[in-house]
């Protein structure tokens, strides 16, 4: 298709292209669709699946990594990040993968030493030709290292400035903040709008982009939001028509609620307004629609159970990840009843702590905050983050500091050394950068533990999430890349039935299969007989626990 | 008496591969074959490819090794010859005059030409009066100064490190190699020290010591007419506390020195008045200088790399030559062409000190295509006795070249599937991508100057892998890895 990016361009090219655009260009974010309602579990082969479609579309990108995901890669779906990165660059090698990093907090949930970032961006940069990074104090001195590094690895940078609302964010602010980053980083970047809630009107949107581009006419600017309000696409038609030169969209097929606004309605309004989707080829967008419409009924157990647009995102201004899930936690903790109260409360404690952004780790502080402060009493049980927050440990407050009485409840809970909360933010506040870490003592303890030299690789993810990366590892080793399953084989509930054929293809596309022969139990042990590739095996497991006891006649 | 044709029945007193091996030979001359077996070894595949099959006894061991209750049986069985194989009763002497005063053929060397060459003693003697070179050694030392007397001018002549070695010796005890005469004089008192408690014998005597010397040894075979005829040369430097891990054809020497060592095997075979088939075996130092070391009386394990280059099939030649035929092939007619190269598969676990490894066989795929030869006796199901020892399948490869060979081998090797129990298959991976062994540099301590080659992975296949997951589900009724 005319226009289409590839993988084979430059940085330097596709930045001459967007610049020059007459139109747009989608990303397809499927990690946020995954993130925010199928709690990141769309497993590989559903994006091989669909990958061959989605490549033929000829979107500006694909995020396929980043956020939360690499976390629950390691944790729930036992795949190696780098590898779904490698499986998703090979079935889709024309279209630029995208991840988006939380700046200091990489693809985790707290600062890590500066070395431990740079080292890990130069492993992932391997494979993300974007990379959209932000801070959720949009503090860019938090965001300079990951900036540093991906340029220096030659991909696109896509530094973010996290958007809300509210009489503090203000044009000028945004502007401003642009400004600072382009200062940093030089022109040859994509300024992201990172509208994690969803929040704004079109208007507002539109007003912003013109604000920006006015005082920077040469920068290119992306969109990302999440259309918890079901408003996403009248956001993204103000912006693009003033000037946005990428969207990020979803599938129709997986009709996603928390995360993105599905492409082609976004296409068909545009065309009214006389902006063309560049480089996109509609009918194999609409085919990808159809193979994931199919694919969706495998992740249905994953779906929120509180399903819906949400308009009164506007005040507790959840991101999007985040709307469906609080609720499950509510279920869980059991205080669903209370979740009109603790929403309530989450458009205080907003206010309260500064009006800066609900989002990671932002976003987990002002829920812990609201949640114990309902169920406990206003600021009785505060989370060390919180603490932190105040202190100023993750960056300054952009706006305003708390009131006085909040940093008391917060700062001299549970002080043994009787300090006040002024003291303390005087003698202990402000930015601490963690450590630079040992990196070879790293690689040691990694090897120690997987018995095995360790890559680069493994180390950068041993660096992320020690505990989930050893756990992982270990699992690979004795499992073996499961990812190669089916997710209806992953995720299925009820064991097999005798005579069932499991079939799926190797990475290189070799056909296997495994048929389950026979199945018997022995008080706690089930022994299955399997044909794997024409060799007969018998294994057993032996259950333990409520696993043990036979199911009720 | 009349010659005979060709034998109707034959009794294979043997178990596993070399029986299946021989059973082979046996039925494409039309012959048809006994096993036997011990209640030990009643699931060994041999069982299935004789035509009758008579259990010897309980096992394990002793039954194959009991003369009397295998004559008996070859004799019940209407057996006219008795086939040893290798190992149990194939290199003793009584075994062969048992059978034939029971009017058996024995299908090896009459018992004084296994009793000769199983003496070190008369078998270095048969050497020498063959003009074939024997590693320098003295006499038995004399008691005190005299001794050491004798000890030195012996280490004047032959320089160090030298051999002390126990006259009644074996396993190992007694034996010390010397570096200096310091070392010479105080390991001599320690050797007849170690030699009287242990064999009640402190006789001692020293040998020069052949250092990393290449093994070299020459596949024969004689007819009762004096015709002996050699295969050319294999060399089984490989080794791992004297057991041959690797064999190869030929054993790639200088063609005027492999030509000299095969004359030199040859006439000690017919010094010997030898018949069937056998093996001289020899050491080989660097410069070429080569030492007579014994003969073995037997069809050899690594028999198939001379088949695999000569085209030639050593078995069915000892069922002729025992029918009483002459040896089948001029010298002329012998041409060795490429190379073969013969692994054995062990349920071993070479990270262990090559402890074995017994088990049930879960899963046995084995490779195939051009070039490459199996002789095993295993299949999926098979639970390996302990009782015995651990090959389960001998890999024999050939190429045109050397290289063709290597490469044949690598890919044979990753064509096993074997699950259940440890292989040596890793363990040869691993050689097989070493320098030395890739270039030919290696003697008989390459095990020992290569000690990194038990550091590999052991890696189970993708597919079992995931089975073992799909077992899990099955028996959770849910994935218990994703929550």
């Amino acid at each position: 298709m005319e226009g289409r990016i590839t993988t084979e361009m430059s940085a330097e090219e596709i930045l001459g292209r967007l610049r020059n655009a007459d139109g747009y260009y989608l990303c397809n974010n499927e990690r946020d669709v995954s993130q925010s309602d199928f709690k990141n579990r769309l497993m590989p082969v559903t994006t091989l699946r669909v990958a061959p479609h989605r490549e033929a579309t000829g979107f500006f990108s694909v995020e396929v990594s980043g956020g939360a995901s690499p976390h629950v890669d390691l944790m729930r779906k036992q795949v190696n990040p780098f590898e779904r990165l490698r499986i998703a660059r090979k079935a889709m090698p024309n279209t630029l993968l995208q991840a988006v990093c939380r700046g200091a907090s990489m693809f985790g949930y707290r600062h890590y030493p500066e070395n431990v970032i740079r080292f890990t961006v130069k492993e992932f940069a391997k494979y993300i030709d974007v990379w959209r990074v932000y801070d959720f104090l949009n503090h860019v001195p938090n965001m300079i290292p990951v900036f540093e590094e991906v340029q220096q690895a030659g991909r696109i940078l896509m530094p973010s400035i996290c958007f809300s609302t509210g009489k503090e964010h203000t044009d000028e602010y945004y502007v401003e903040k642009v400004k600072e980053i382009l200062n940093v980083t030089g022109p040859d970047v994509i300024i992201s709008i990172k509208n994690h809630s969803g929040l704004g009107t079109p208007k507002r949107l539109g007003q912003l982009v013109k604000a920006i581009r006015s005082s920077c006419p040469d920068v290119v600017l992306h969109y990302h939001g999440c259309n918890t309000d079901g408003n996403d696409i009248g956001r993204m038609i103000a912006s693009v028509v003033a000037g946005v030169k990428i969207c990020d969209v979803a599938d129709h097929g997986l009709g996603a609620v928390y995360g993105q606004a599905p492409a082609l309605t976004l296409i068909h309004n545009l065309e009214d307004y006389g902006k063309k989707a560049i480089g996109v080829d509609v009918k194999a967008l609409i085919q990808a629609s159809d193979v994931l419409r199919v694919e969706r009924r495998i992740y249905e157990p994953f779906e929120n159970l509180f399903r819906g647009h949400d308009p009164t995102v506007a005040s507790y201004k959840l991101t999007g990840g985040a709307a469906g899930s609080t609720f499950e936690q509510a279920d869980k903790g059991g205080f669903l009843d209370r979740m009109p109260e603790i929403l309530e409360e989450m458009g205080k404690v907003q206010i309260e702590l500064g009006n800066w952004w609900s989002v990671t780790p932002g976003s987990q502080i002002l829920w812990t905050t609201a949640v114990n402060n309902v169920l406990y009493g206003r600021y009785e049980r505060p989370s060390l983050d919180l603490r932190n927050l105040i202190m100023g440990r993750y960056g300054p407050l952009p706006f305003y500091d708390p009131q006085e009485w909040i940093c008391q409840r917060v700062l001299e809970y549970q002080r043994s050394d009787g300090k006040k909360w002024h003291q303390v933010i005087a003698e202990e506040g402000g930015v601490v950068r963690p450590r630079d870490a040992d990196l070879e003592r790293e690689r040691e303890n990694l090897e120690n533990e997987i018995g095995r030299p360790a890559s680069d690789e493994d180390l950068a993810l041993y660096l992320l999430y020690s505990f989930d990366t050893v756990s992982f590892l270990k699992f690979e080793a004795r499992y073996g890349k499961t990812w190669l399953l089916p997710p209806e084989v992953w995720f299925r509930r009820g064991g097999f039935k005798v005579g069932e054929r499991i079939t799926f293809e190797d990475e290189n596309g070799k056909p296997h299969y495994i048929e389950i022969t026979s199945t018997r139990q022995e008080g706690p042990t089930v022994i299955t007989s399997l044909l794997v590739d024409h060799a007969f095996h018998t294994l057993t497991v032996t259950l333990e626990g409520a696993d043990a006891c036979p199911p009720p006649a | 008496m009349e010659q005979k044709l060709m034998f109707d029945k034959i009794l294979v007193a043997n178990r596993s591969e070399i029986a299946v091996r021989i059973m082979r030979s046996a039925r494409e001359l039309g012959i048809k074959t006994v096993a036997i077996y011990e209640e030990t070894d009643k699931d060994s595949y041999h069982i299935t490819q004789g035509d009758e099959a008579i259990c010897v006894g309980p096992g394990p061991r002793k039954d194959y090794l009991n003369i009397d209750s295998i004559i008996k049986v070859a004799k019940k069985a209407g057996a006219e010859a008795i086939h040893p194989g290798y190992g149990f009763l194939a290199e003793n002497p009584d075994f062969s005059k048992a059978c034939t005063d029971a009017d058996l053929v024995f299908i090896g060397p009459p018992p004084d030409v296994i009793r000769n060459l199983g003496s070190k003693v008369i078998a270095r003697r048969i050497a020498k009066e063959s003009d074939i070179p024997v590693i320098p050694a003295t006499e038995t030392l004399l008691q005190g100064a005299e001794g050491d007397e004798e000890a030195l001018a012996f280490a004047a002549e032959h320089d160090y490190p030298i051999m002390i070695k126990a006259v009644a010796g074996g396993g190992g005890r007694g034996i010390r190699q010397v570096d200096d005469e310091k070392a010479l004089l105080a390991g001599i008192k320690q050797s007849r020290s170690e030699a009287q408690m242990s064999f009640g014998n402190d006789e001692v005597y020293l040998e020069k010591c052949v250092q990393r010397p290449q093994h070299v040894e020459v596949q024969i075979v004689a007819d009762k007419y004096g015709n002996v005829v050699h295969l050319g040369t294999r060399n089984c430097s490989i080794q791992r506390r004297h057991q041959k891990l690797i064999e190869i054809a030929p054993a790639f020497l200088k063609k005027s020195l492999a030509a000299e060592i095969c004359a030199a095997a040859v006439r000690a075979a017919k010094a010997a008045e030898y018949l069937s088939a056998g093996t001289v075996e020899f050491l080989v130092e660097p410069d070429g200088t080569f030492y007579f070391l014994e003969v073995n009386t037997r069809i050899q394990v690594e028999h198939t790399v001379s088949e695999m280059v000569t085209g030639i099939d050593l078995v069915r030649e000892q069922l002729l030559i025992a029918l009483g035929e002459p040896v089948g092939f001029s010298q002329d007619q012998v041409v060795e062409r490429g190379c073969a190269i013969e692994l054995r598969i062990n349920a071993e676990d070479p990270k262990n000190e090559f402890f074995a490894s017994p088990g049930v066989v879960k899963v046995y795929q084995a490779p195939g295509g051009h070039g490459v030869r199996l002789d095993g006796s295993i299949y999926q199901g098979y639970e390996i006795p302990r009782y015995y020892d651990s090959m389960l399948v001998k890999l024999t490869v050939y190429g045109f070249t050397w290289q063709e060979a290597v490469d044949r081998l690598a890919r044979a090797l990753d064509g096993f599937v074997i699950i259940g129990v440890k292989t040596t298959i890793p363990y040869f991976q691993q050689i097989l991508q070493e320098p030395d062994f890739i270039q030919m540099k290696f003697d008989t301590s390459y095990i020992d100057t290569h000690p990194h080659l038990v550091d590999y992975l052991e890696e189970e296949r993708e597919m079992e892998k995931i089975a073992r997951l799909i077992a899990e589900i099955n028996a959770h009724g849910y994935n218990p890895h994703v929550e």
